[in-house]
């Protein structure tokens, strides 16, 4: 059954599972939407078209399942359980009380942020897309990436304690 | 923060997204601004501080569950753990393809005693315990009896203490022993050990004969709860401070 398509799937989990984590911001639910995403990746793997980039293709199946799981659990508006944030490996990589603090407050801050901007600023703050990229991902025009990171940073900022000044 | 320039085009500027000429404005601009700067270094701040909080999946294997449910349950026995430096695993059957079957695993399964790498402490004259106490993971040590060491990885442990998964290779008995030391007080101590054949593979190392070392081990150092692999930074600071700081 193993063959190239599967191979480069499996090389490719790990972006996909911190890409998951950015918008679940839970591990587990990453997991979790990583695997379906996968299955589907495979049941669907002849609209991939050879040639073409499957990170693209695939960041774009896990966004969909994502806000797909969301409108059937009915989840408006901030829909991550405070409770269920994780601090990813525990915090363990940061080592001063104060860079877990950040890393805390930087996982926070995302799970507050309205599902399209969160999509958005992980395809091109985390995962490292162009804004091309991830409007290709995404399907909508560079001008909304652009709008959406906009807001997203205008809300994030002010949580992760780096702000140099006062707000406009 | 109040900018003078359009933010959007900053975030342009931080993101990589202007030509190198717009670029070059943009650096202009931002010596003669410093507020503009302060929200510049904010921005690489802020996808500095996402990229680390979300970074914890690119150091972990990819989970049993979703490799199977990519790959099929068949190939579960191929375990991919993290890439080893040196040696180029064979992922061939496991039960068929073990060569030399010392495995010894404290807590999991008895075996014969390996004549590699004891279990126990180690002396503080064994070069083992200097590759372990200063080697960083990747980097190929040269033992004084002619084998070579090297360190795979270093991981925080549930329980406090730092254990680090480490190979000795040993060219002129085609052997290769990969075994898992532990930090306690001032001693390390060998818990885990697992010996294979090696066989030559025409100048890209050694190839062990089944490639499973990796799964025992994995299964070893998950004994007690979910390890932490440390990152190169991190790994480096631990090493600094002489292993004491947990």
């Amino acid at each position: 059954m193993s063959n190239q398509f599967q191979r480069d799937l499996v090389a490719l989990v790990p972006k996909l599972r911190r890409f998951a984590f950015s918008l679940t911001c839970n591990a587990a639910d990453g997991d979790d939407l990583v695997q379906s995403a996968c299955e589907k990746a495979l049941r669907n793997r002849d609209q991939f078209q050879a040639g073409s980039r499957l990170d693209s293709w695939m960041y774009r199946i896990v966004q969909t399942a994502w806000l797909d799981d969301m409108r059937k659990r009915k989840v408006r508006g901030p829909s991550v359980d405070p409770d269920d944030i994780e601090l990813g490996d525990e915090g363990r990589g940061a080592s001063l009380p104060e860079d877990r603090m950040m890393l805390a407050s930087v996982t926070t801050a995302m799970a507050s942020l309205p599902d399209p901007q969160r999509v958005v600023l992980s395809l091109v703050a985390i995962e490292g897309l162009s804004y091309k990229e991830a409007a290709d991902v995404l399907e909508v025009p560079v001008g909304t990436v652009m709008s959406r990171l906009s807001r997203a940073r205008e809300a994030l900022l002010p949580h992760l304690g780096i702000s140099r000044g006062g707000r406009q | 923060m109040r900018t003078v320039m359009d933010k959007d085009h900053l975030a342009a500027f931080a993101d990589g997204e202007l030509s190198p000429e717009e670029a070059a404005k943009v650096v202009m601009h931002l010596a003669d601004n410093p507020q503009d700067q302060a929200y510049v270094d904010e921005l690489y701040a802020a996808n500095e501080a996402l990229a680390r909080a979300f970074s914890a999946p690119l150091q972990e294997p990819v989970p049993e569950a979703i490799r199977e449910a990519i790959m099929g349950k068949a190939a579960t026995n191929v375990v991919f753990f993290r890439p080893k430096p040196k040696l180029a695993l064979a992922l061939g059957g496991l039960a068929a393809s073990v060569a030399v079957a010392a495995v010894l695993l404290t807590g999991l399964s008895g075996g014969p005693q390996s004549t590699g790498i004891a279990l126990g402490p180690l002396a503080a004259i064994d070069p083992v315990a200097g590759v372990l106490n200063t080697g960083v993971s990747g980097a190929l040590v040269q033992l004084p009896d002619g084998r070579t060491s090297m360190v795979l990885a270093t991981f925080g442990m549930p329980d406090g203490r730092y254990c680090r998964e480490f190979e000795v290779v040993d060219i002129a008995g085609g052997r290769v022993d990969y075994a898992v030391g532990c930090r306690a007080g001032e001693t390390w101590t060998i818990e885990a050990t697992i010996a294979e054949a090696a066989v030559e593979d025409l100048g890209q190392g050694f190839v062990t004969a089944s490639g499973d070392e990796a799964n025992l081990l994995t299964q070893f150092l998950e004994r007690g709860g979910a390890p932490v692999m440390l990152d190169a930074a991190a790994e480096a600071d631990v090493i600094s401070k002489g292993w004491s700081d947990r």
